[in-house]
């Protein structure tokens, strides 16, 4: 019996190592383990031997058992590991190939670069207002310093709905109606639409977008809006670029200035974009004329402030090189798309 | 402003270069839009003296010129019959260039060597003005007051540059040679050289020949004229009308050259008439009256009304007062007698008259932006001087002033510190009355007080702002240096209603809608296109009353419009899907014709088309936007023109209209050519506006497992989705977790007129598992309650 043990496990074992699928693996386990395997037939007939020799053949038996139950289940795991390898090799796939992107929309070009400036001055604890498009005579002008006969009107050609209802030519008429709203200390941008009767052509719209500033309190200086029009240059054009004021006139500023940054093309050493200057005019600023302040109600003695106004047309085109400013009000998907 | 540099330098020196003197007047707020180098165009050109001249052998018509160009005689032929032996002419050498980038080159004509070409004046682009005789036909021939050898643009003065200064609004003193010239000697530190006013009469009296009276003070404040007699009209001399072409003027006779040359130096328009052409010999400024008209110097005839301001005669208008002389009254070359005028016209008034009758001129310019009062007896100095000088008339002892008073200098007083605290800067306060004086304010310092006497001219200056700028444009705004944001810590905040518009653009973004964003105005006849009503509030738009032309002419009253605008402008470039938005303003105005702004109300549009898309992939949206005010809506059959009749919804919510939405019309579909399926809704956000953003709050996840049945129905194919679904949801009651439309069946299947609708319910209850008991409860009540509105269950 004991050979037959012996000879039992030979068999099975080299069977196991030699099985080459779960099936035949199954099929071997029944042969030797199953309820009519050879293994269960051996312990079945050992009531035939004595006392003596039961237990140890018993044992031995056992033995047998347990070494072909850990060679099914080594082998079982191996063909395991061989087959998943198979179907990964089979499932390969060429990952060159196109992925599948889900839609997703976006923002105008204007309203991206919008954000950006709303985020940059909303960190400075400037409040986002708004204000109409359709304004009065008195908000766009009068309130303004711009009176009845004064040249500066014929620097706007303004579109008329009524007499003094006029579509708004610059976000400015904002800074009134938040002089007359709050008290000092004030500090607001107003993103806007303004409207001028320009002729459409690559450069020019009659329909545009300005972002009016303002701050208004105590000892407010020229050197305080140079600040922070560089925090606001640095932020869009990068930290290294430089700020130039350069004297001009608005009839609510006095001072006034034309602001210029280097240009980010070339760092302002002269290129193209900028003429050959180095610089790129970007907006307009002053401090707040005295009769601007008075017309509010802001006592010019006691208060000053500055007030800027920027081009968001400008920005955008200059930012994404866009040739012509026609493109942001024709929507085509695929100019939006690039954005 | 175009001025000759060399002009300038009649009045300043120019030490520096012509780029750096414009880059400092720059930054002393003169903005420099051009400079013209005049001597650019023409090069390699000299004075040519013809020393012989033989017939070409091989050409009845040219003919071979020895030519002495100064170092050497050169061989020259012409096709030119003019020419002669001593001619002094223009000759364009090997290697020159002629106006208009001409390159001329040395060549053969019929085998005859020419190492150039002899020009005519057409050739250097030349009229009888610039050089007299520059208009024959042929070679231009020039007089020998130059040696042979010199460039012909010293001969024509073209070294030189024009430079365009762009004058600022608050800045008409400078609108003249003198203003700029006065700036230029504070910005480079140098002297200011002032014109001759002094001038020699022959005695008699002025009141001998004309009367003036002014009837209007309010739109002529200022009304001088002189006399002048024994006019002896010819050429003006070079300088004279180098100065003119250089700014863009005409020369035409030296009394005409010498008022438009004042006028260009001084910034003060002058007005010359022909003395023995007015009436009753009797000047009176006043008021057109109705019927008068006048033939102006440009031989247009003009109506006039009571509005306008001419100078008349004993009988009729004579001027267009500031704007433009009449045809009768002009300076010809037989004109005996002058009568000068100097003036200041209001502004606003010649601007009026200007647009009322389309006429715009270097006077009319000047006028409108404001000239001083001052100036009009200084102009007419200056002009009497000149024609002294140039022997152009006999001038007669006298003038006659007409005004109401004359202003005195403005005295401004303000502290060195004020002006320190709003430049943010420590200027000593000597230097800043060292650049108040030099900029002829006449300046005194008290102390820390200064004190500025402003003359009329500088009628921008009005306080110490004004001296704040003053001051810095010339201590330089180099000098301003950054502080960063000082003062109590703010925190920026956005509206309401913004963040409102950030969360829907947020939503639309991941819904893979593009922004667009489009006019607010849009052309009369694209609401016609929408087949709207008459009485539709969408028709009552507001008018611009000045727009650039019909195409921009109507403040929308919706987006719908310029969203199907857009999709077409897409769809016709072959864009084969197209998802879009656009977050913008309506105007719907308070009354018409407007009398008050109207309202500006906050509203979205959003328009498909594509392959994917369909009324429900638009309803979707609509619904995400509504889930971002947190309202529901119900959705009714509605009535737009525009949109498919059986496919379009008003969206109500809490029973008032906030959105249209649908299928374009196929008439809309051609009449904005558009793919066949398209999709559009209309959004009024000002009525989402005041519903708040529900607070999120956590619900406790199931614990028990939900139980889900099919309910595969047959009903009218009329009978709405929608009430179906509802009627489920009410009987479910609160076990009601979710009711998911899975089939729609129309067709030989079932019944004609009817439909197979199929929904899966998902119920659940918080307390516990349900049982077989419970679901069969509500099962049979759902049954019960969709048979009641006629929807059974399929066999």
């Amino acid at each position: 019996m004991k050979e037959q043990l012996s000879q039992i496990r030979e068999t099975a074992l080299a069977a196991v190592a030699a099985a080459a699928d779960s099936a035949a693996i199954e099929e071997l386990r029944v042969r030797f383990l199953g309820k009519k395997g050879e293994v269960s037939a051996i312990l079945k007939s050992l009531g035939q031997l004595s006392a003596e020799e039961r237990p140890l053949m018993g044992q031995l038996a056992n033995e047998v058992r347990a070494d072909i139950e850990a060679a099914i289940t080594e082998k079982k795991a191996a063909l395991g590991k061989a087959a998943l390898a198979a179907r990964l090799e089979s499932e390969k796939i060429d990952i060159t190939m196109p992925a599948k992107a889900g839609t997703v929309g976006g923002l105008h070009p204007l309203n991206t670069v919008l954000a950006d400036m709303i985020d940059i001055f909303q960190s400075m604890g400037f409040d986002v207002v708004d204000g109409p498009e359709v304004e009065t005579d008195y908000y766009n002008f009068e309130a303004l310093n711009i009176p009845a006969d004064h040249p500066a009107r014929d620097m706007q050609d303004t579109f008329y709905l009524g007499e003094n209802i006029l579509l708004r030519t610059q976000t400015s008429a904002a800074q009134i109606r938040t002089m007359k709203d709050r008290k000092p200390p004030i500090r607001i941008v107003c993103p806007g639409r303004v409207f001028r009767a320009d002729e459409v052509d690559a450069t020019h719209s009659p329909v545009f977008h300005q972002m009016e500033g303002l701050v208004v309190d105590k000892g407010i200086t020229m050197c305080d809006l140079k600040g922070v029009l560089e925090q606001f240059a640095h932020e869009i054009y990068g930290p290294d670029t430089k700020v130039k004021f350069r004297p001009s006139f608005f009839p609510f500023t006095e001072p006034s200035v034309e602001v210029d940054v280097t240009c980010s093309e070339c760092g302002g050493k002269g290129c193209r974009v900028c003429k050959g200057s180095g610089w790129i005019e970007i907006l307009g600023a002053g401090m707040v004329h005295p009769n601007v302040l008075r017309a509010c109600g802001i006592d010019p003695e006691e208060y000053s402030g500055f007030a800027f106004g920027i081009g968001l047309d400008r920005l955008t085109t200059t930012r994404y090189k866009i040739s012509d400013i026609r493109l942001l009000f024709e929507n085509d998907k695929r100019f939006l798309e690039q954005f | 402003m175009k001025i000759s540099l060399e002009a300038l330098k009649y009045y300043v020196d120019i030490n520096v270069s012509v780029e750096e003197l414009c880059d400092r007047m720059v930054m002393a707020g003169f903005e420099v839009e051009e400079i013209v180098d005049l001597s650019a165009d023409m090069k390699n050109v000299v004075v040519g003296k013809i020393e012989s001249i033989v017939p070409h052998p091989d050409s009845d018509h040219l003919q071979i010129c020895q030519v002495n160009v100064g170092t050497e005689v050169q061989q020259i032929v012409t096709g030119a019959q003019n020419v002669f032996v001593g001619a002094y002419v223009p000759a364009a050498l090997h290697d020159s260039y002629l106006p208009g980038g001409v390159h001329i080159k040395k060549g053969k004509l019929r085998g005859v060597e020419s190492v150039g070409m002899l020009c005519s004046g057409e050739e250097l682009n030349l009229k009888d003005c610039d050089y007299p005789g520059a208009e024959v036909n042929g070679i231009m021939i020039m007089d020998d007051k130059y040696p042979a050898g010199t460039d012909m643009r010293e001969v024509l003065g073209l070294f030189d540059y024009v430079i365009d200064f762009k004058i600022t609004a608050n800045r008409p003193d400078c609108q003249c040679i003198i203003g700029v010239a006065k700036e230029i000697s504070v910005v480079l530190g140098v002297p200011f050289r002032a014109p001759k006013t002094e001038y020699t009469t022959v005695g008699d009296d002025i009141n001998n020949y004309v009367k003036i009276d002014v009837e209007n003070y309010e739109l002529c404040p200022r009304y001088v004229g002189r006399f002048v007699k024994n006019l002896r009209i010819k050429e003006s001399p070079r300088w004279l009308k180098h100065c003119l072409t250089a700014s863009g003027m005409r020369p035409i006779n030296n009394i005409v050259d010498i008022t438009n040359f004042v006028m260009l130096e001084t910034g003060q328009p002058m007005h010359a008439f022909n003395y023995d052409q007015l009436e009753g010999k009797h000047i009176i400024v006043r008021n057109a009256r109705a019927g008068e008209s006048i033939q102006t110097l440009d031989e247009k005839k003009y109506d006039l009304n009571e509005e306008m301001l001419v100078i008349a005669d004993g009988e009729k208008p004579s001027c267009l007062a500031g704007i433009m002389g009449g045809l009768e009254s002009e300076i010809e070359n037989d004109t005996k007698n002058l009568f000068l005028e100097s003036a200041k016209f209001k502004r606003d008034n010649i601007r009026r008259t200007g647009r009322t009758l389309g006429i715009r001129t270097e006077a009319s310019g000047r006028f409108e932006k404001g000239v001083d009062v001052m100036n009009v007896s200084y102009a007419m100095d200056r002009a009497l001087s000149l024609i002294c000088d140039l022997d152009a008339g006999d001038i007669v002892e006298g003038v006659i002033d007409r005004n109401e008073g004359l202003p005195e200098d403005r005295v401004i007083t303000t502290t060195g510190k004020a002006i320190c605290d709003l430049l943010g800067l420590e200027i000593p306060t000597d230097r800043m009355v060292e650049i108040l004086s030099s900029l002829g304010l006449g300046t005194t310092l008290d102390g820390d007080t200064i004190t500025c006497r402003v003359p009329s001219i500088r009628s921008d200056i009005e306080g110490k702002a004004d001296l704040a700028e003053e001051v810095m444009r010339i201590y330089g705004y180099d000098h301003i240096v950054g502080t960063p944001m000082r003062g109590a810590v703010m925190r920026g905040r956005l509206l309401p209603q913004r963040l409102a518009e950030n969360r829907i653009k947020a939503a639309m973004t991941a819904l893979g809608a593009r922004e667009i964003m489009t006019y607010s105005f849009i052309s009369s006849k694209a609401i016609g296109m929408l087949g709207l009503a008459e009485d539709d509030e969408r028709m009552k738009a507001v008018k611009i009353l000045n727009p650039l032309g019909d195409e921009y002419s109507t403040m929308r009253t919706q987006l719908t419009t310029s969203m199907l605008t857009v999709l077409s402008t897409n769809y016709n470039r072959k864009i084969p899907a197209v998802r879009m938005y656009e977050v913008s303003k309506r105007f719907i105005p308070k009354s018409l014709p407007v009398t008050e702004q109207p309202y500006e109300l906050p509203t979205m549009s959003i328009g498909l088309y594509g392959s994917d898309e369909d009324f429900f992939t638009l309803k979707g949206m609509v619904e995400k936007v509504f889930a971002e005010f947190g309202v529901t809506a119900r959705y009714e059959r509605a009535a737009e023109p525009y949109l498919h009749p059986g496919r379009q919804a008003v969206a109500t919510v809490g029973g008032e209209a906030v959105a249209v939405l649908g299928e374009v019309h196929p008439d809309a579909v051609k009449a904005f050519s558009l793919a066949e399926r398209t999709y559009i809704a209309e959004i009024k956000l000002d009525k989402l506006l005041t519903a708040e953003k529900p607070k999120v709050l956590y619900k406790a996840l199931p614990k028990f497992p939900a139980v889900s049945r099919d309910f595969a129905l047959l009903c009218d194919i009329d009978l709405p989705a929608g009430e179906i679904e509802e009627t489920i949801r009410s009987a479910a009651g609160k076990l009601c977790e979710k009711v998911e439309l899975f089939d729609l069946y129309i067709g030989s299947q079932i019944p004609e007129g009817m439909k197979s609708i199929a929904y899966n319910v998902s119920l659940r209850s918080a307390d516990g598992t349900l049982d077989d008991e419970q679901i069969d409860r509500v099962v049979s009540k759902i049954v019960k309650k969709l048979a009641e509105i006629g929807a059974n269950l399929r066999g």
